[in-house]
């Protein structure tokens, strides 16, 4: 029996847990009366706050209990925020407004917001004016990377037929000097500022480009202290995404290699963010995309822990990223995958409590937005922020309403920004109690089968030998596929509603959308600055690209040599030298 | 279509550093099921590869899904190459949804490009549309000697005549590989990591790869291989991808034809591939192939399961893939213990074509090589010996 089967037995266990707790709790008379002890100590302790209305409020919302058996059921099942399996949140104060009473007793800065959207477009310096044009609408600098399809593929801009594609979709990024370019004027050394890359395949690569971009801004010392996340996810990309540029076993060589650097030398860092969202995009259900994302992670963790890292170190500097679509499934999809990886950690991985920890980002979904009636979707997104924050998402992009036509326009991108602060900061909804919507009927019901059918998944994937096995056997992707298929007709059939294309749809012509696209001066410009910084480094590039490879053959640390590498070499030349010594990935269709 | 006419033959893929293929996967099934045979290149696919593959496949139109952007010149590019190769014939059309605008649609057909499907378009009336307007391309009248395209239209010609070539045109007859094996053991990937050291090895080296693919949904065909063969995808690499159609032994009801008209061609190995295991009947006839692998991975159950497949008896050499696998060695001595009883000169060999630089596969390429300088030799010396 695989790890993966062992986690379902765990959970399971726990839910029998629970049982017997309400169980005991209601024949063991001295025992009830401690529960009802400890809860009544709760509630007293719980802080009240004002709304703008002059209704007070608790800052923790509790249900009225006083039977000892309905207490414990419900601190099992669904648990005060921050406490283990952290069902309900991952901390204990989530959007919350700051505790007024508390008139900075603490010294300590007003709350980050979750806000953290994507941009990328153009060169460096395109993206990085939309950083600064994106700042100006939140309060911490929280940026995200979007690179175009070139730098995604480990390509470089003047690579053979790639013209049209440079800067599309994405900033084009070859070499360190690119990401000098991307962030300047912010200060990557503070603790406000946080800077997170969407990139798999050549990650390592451009996670070494920010670094040695930072150092020659800030000095060797900066690097302990930045703050960010890298992707990263090899095993999501071989099932959904596409953008594997390795053979497997290499790619998560390369992989372990930058987690265990950042492990060690950036403890505020996350050097990869396990995903769902593109597992998602690509067709799955809901419940598919928990259970992948959940398993990709568990089988990291077994793949670093056999490597000998350890599971304490490695595992706080885990993130997790999800979509957030319109299925009711939505409504319960984060809590779960918060109280399986917890339990799952504990007892088969035996990590400790900051290792237990789902840390979330979501996106609100791109494939629910269509390109009739745009307009509409505004509302999809919103109403998929409102889903993402009552799962207590720690970090949330949300889309622009043109994204199904182009990278997002200054219009609707912010747009898409302040939709997330009138949901935190205008309305009341997040920002006076904690579990304001929190356990419903209808989301624990969501809840509980959802828990089953993702234990259920598991179950499957154990059957066929593990994760790798089914990736082998392109298990994740055939699943993915047929989803994806089934969706596609039940538009087409009008079983599954999309209003302004299967329902109540108009023939009025497209109101005129900004398309945003770099133009063909600006690539060319970036193929001459790439010219000239290869013939600056052609010889130091030779070598350093020969050192890489006898590090790669040698069994060393990749990640900290390509560190060395970036500094002369681009981006395309790395990637061509690693399939040279490791080949290249070979897709399944 | 009360005519039994061929099957429409497209080519799909995603262009380069673009791996948006949800679309295009649900589009190829729907197409499939309408009767079309699709060859599928995959995602990440450069221009170049687009075109090398639509020449050699002998396909009516190039259907392309975009979502990345770089629409308006990547899909000029393929058009203009087409034509550049005398291909100007094979009609180039895709889709993107939302992502190509309608100033966009004007600019790509003002530049060849026949048809672009707009956001929303029902996967029915895309099929219907792609089904019936490409049934009415047709093949140039002529074209460059010696040229992909002279040899694909030669190709398709001598398949449907289903003639054999004239035995005077055997003066190539280069060394013909058949690879057999059951479905997920990875002889696709064994044969283009084959090709690969080929084409460095030989840099001169021209090779042809017949590729059957079972996959069948009613009347039409979806043809993966080319999608697997990354190494393949090569100038000095000529590939058909054929459609088994049901018949059992996993070959065509036109291959015989497709390889004697191949042989006449200049190349210096030509390699069939078929997922036949000799169950039903055996997949190569003697006439047919110079040297035969049986590719099978260790997952064939017990020593009783191997009796039944007759490719054993057969094939020159016996590949046991995925060796990395428990059971691997084991494997590997029950088969040496099989083809000893056999007595027939046949040889095991063990290989984990999924490894990069595999000292399995390196040894069973210079297994290929071997034999292939010894046909040349011979071919050479006969030759010699018929004109004294």
């Amino acid at each position: 029996m695989g790890f993966l089967a062992q986690i379902s037995d765990a959970v399971e266990k726990y839910n029998r847990d629970v049982e017997s707790n309400v169980q005991r709790a209601r024949s063991d008379v001295a025992y009830g009366q401690e529960i009802l002890a400890k809860w009544r100590a709760t509630q007293g302790s719980i802080k009240k706050t004002k709304t703008p209305t002059g209704t007070e409020l608790p800052r923790l919302a509790l249900p009225e209990l006083d039977e000892p058996g309905e207490i414990a059921r419900w601190l099992g099942y669904e648990g005060l925020p921050g406490e283990f399996p952290f069902l309900t949140s991952a901390y204990r104060e989530m959007y919350l407004e700051p505790d007024h009473h508390e008139a900075n007793s603490n010294g300590r800065a007003q709350v980050e917001e979750p806000t953290r959207l994507f941009a990328g477009l153009g060169l460096a310096e395109d993206t990085n004016a939309r950083f600064k044009f994106l700042t100006k609408q939140q309060r911490s600098v929280r940026l995200s990377t979007a690179f175009d399809g070139p730098t995604l593929y480990g390509v470089d801009s003047d690579s053979d037929g790639v013209l049209g594609k440079v800067g599309e979709g994405g900033v084009a990024i070859d070499t360190f000097e690119d990401m000098m370019r991307l962030f300047d004027g912010f200060d990557l050394a503070t603790d406000s500022t946080s800077v997170s890359m969407t990139i798999n395949g050549p990650a390592p690569a451009i996670l070494a480009m920010y670094i040695a971009a930072a150092k020659k801004r800030f000095g060797d010392d900066v690097v302990g202290k930045l703050r960010g996340t890298i992707q990263a996810d090899v095993l999501k990309e071989v099932q959904a995404q596409n953008e594997c540029l390795f053979p497997v076993d290499a790619s998560l060589r390369f992989l372990g290699d930058m987690v265990e650097f950042v492990s060690e030398k950036m403890p505020r860092f996350y050097p990869v963010s396990i995903s769902g969202y593109h597992i998602g995009e690509a067709g799955a259900t809901p419940v598919q995309q928990a259970a992948y994302t959940l398993s990709n992670g568990f089988e990291y963790v077994d793949l670093w822990k056999s490597r000998g890292m350890n599971v304490d170190q490695f595992g706080p500097r885990l993130s997790f990223f999800l979509d957030c679509g319109l299925d009711i499934e939505y409504i319960a999809l984060a809590r779960v995958s918060r109280k399986i990886w917890a339990i799952g950690m504990r007892d088969v991985f035996t990590a400790g409590p900051k290792a237990q920890l789902y840390k979330l980002h979501t996106q609100t979904s791109g494939r629910s937005l269509i390109a009739h009636e745009f307009q509409n979707n505004l509302t999809r997104t919103a109403i998929e922020l409102l889903i993402a924050y009552a799962n207590g998402t720690n970090s949330c992009h949300s889309n622009s309403a043109d994204e199904p036509f182009t990278t997002p326009s200054e219009q609707y991108v912010r747009l898409a920004a302040q939709g997330q602060s009138i949901l935190l900061e205008e309305s009341g909804l997040f920002k006076h109690t904690m579990l304001a919507l929190a356990g419903s009927p209808g989301m624990k019901a969501v809840e509980r089968a959802v828990e089953a059918a993702i234990l259920e998944e598991f179950r499957e994937l154990d059957r066929l030998g593990g994760v790798l096995s089914a990736v082998e056997q392109r298990y994740q992707r055939a699943q993915i596929q047929q989803a994806a298929h089934r969706y596609e007709k039940q538009i087409y059939n009008n079983t599954r509603p999309i209003i302004g294309l299967n329902r109540y749809s108009s023939n009025a012509s497209m109101p005129p959308i900004t398309m945003v696209r770099p133009g063909t001066a600006k690539q060319r410009k970036q193929i001459a600055r790439l010219a000239a910084f290869k013939k600056k480094h052609k010889k130091a590039a030779e070598k350093a690209l020969e050192k890489l490879g006898e590090v790669v053959d040698s069994g060393g640390n990749v990640f900290a040599e390509l560190i060395n590498t970036v500094e002369h070499c681009s981006l395309g030349q790395i990637t061509e030298k690693l399939h040279e010594v490791s080949g290249h990935f070979r897709p399944t269709v | 279509m009360t005519k039994q006419s061929a099957p429409l033959r497209l080519l799909t893929a995603v262009p380069v550093c673009d791996g948006h293929d949800s679309a295009i996967n649900t589009i190829n099934l729907e197409l499939v099921r309408a009767g079309a045979e699709v060859i599928y290149l995959g995602y990440h696919r450069p221009a170049r590869d687009i075109v090398r593959s639509a020449i050699q496949e002998d396909v009516a139109a190039v259907g392309i899904s975009s979502y990345n952007g770089g629409h308006v010149e990547f899909f000029a590019e393929v058009v203009a190459q087409l034509k550049r190769h005398g291909a100007g014939h094979i009609k180039v059309f895709g889709g993107g949804g939302g992502t190509i605008s309608a100033a966009d649609v004007k600019v790509m057909q003002k530049r060849g490009v026949d048809k672009i499907f707009p956001a929303g378009t029902s996967l029915d009336s895309m099929v219907e549309f792609t089904l019936s307007r490409y049934a009415k391309v047709k093949q140039p009248k002529s074209a460059k000697a010696g040229s992909d395209l002279a040899l694909s239209m030669q190709l398709s010609r001598g398949m449907s005549a289903n003639k054999s070539a004239s035995a005077k045109s055997a003066r190539f007859a280069p060394p013909v590989l058949g690879v057999a094996g059951p479905g997920g053991a990875g002889k696709t990937t064994l044969i283009d990591e084959l090709v690969l050291r080929f084409l460095k090895q030989n840099p001169k080296g021209r090779l042809a790869i017949l590729s059957h693919d079972p996959s069948i949904v009613h009347n039409g065909a979806l043809l993966g291989d080319r999608a697997t063969m990354i190494h393949s995808q090569h100038d000095r690499v000529f590939m058909r991808s054929l459609a088994t159609h049901g018949q059992a032994g996993g070959l065509s009801p036109q291959t015989e034809a497709a390889l004697r008209t191949i042989r006449a061609m200049p190349f210096d190995l030509i390699i069939v591939e078929t997922v036949g295991i000799g169950q039903e009947a055996l997949p190569f006839k003697e006439a047919l192939v110079s040297k035969s692998f049986f590719v099978m991975s260790p997952e064939y159950g017990s020593k009783l399961q191997l009796q039944k497949i007759a490719m054993l008896d057969v094939a020159d050499v016996i590949v046991v893939n995925k060796s990395d696998q428990a059971g691997g060695a084991r494997a590997s001595v029950e088969i040496e213990a099989r083809i000893r009883r056999n007595n027939r000169g046949q040889t095991v060999v063990s290989t984990c074509a999924k490894r990069h630089r595999d000292t399995g596969v390196d040894r069973l390429f210079e297994m290929l090589m071997q034999n292939e300088m010894e046909s040349a030799a011979e071919a050479k010396s006969s030759k010699k010996k018929s004109k004294k």
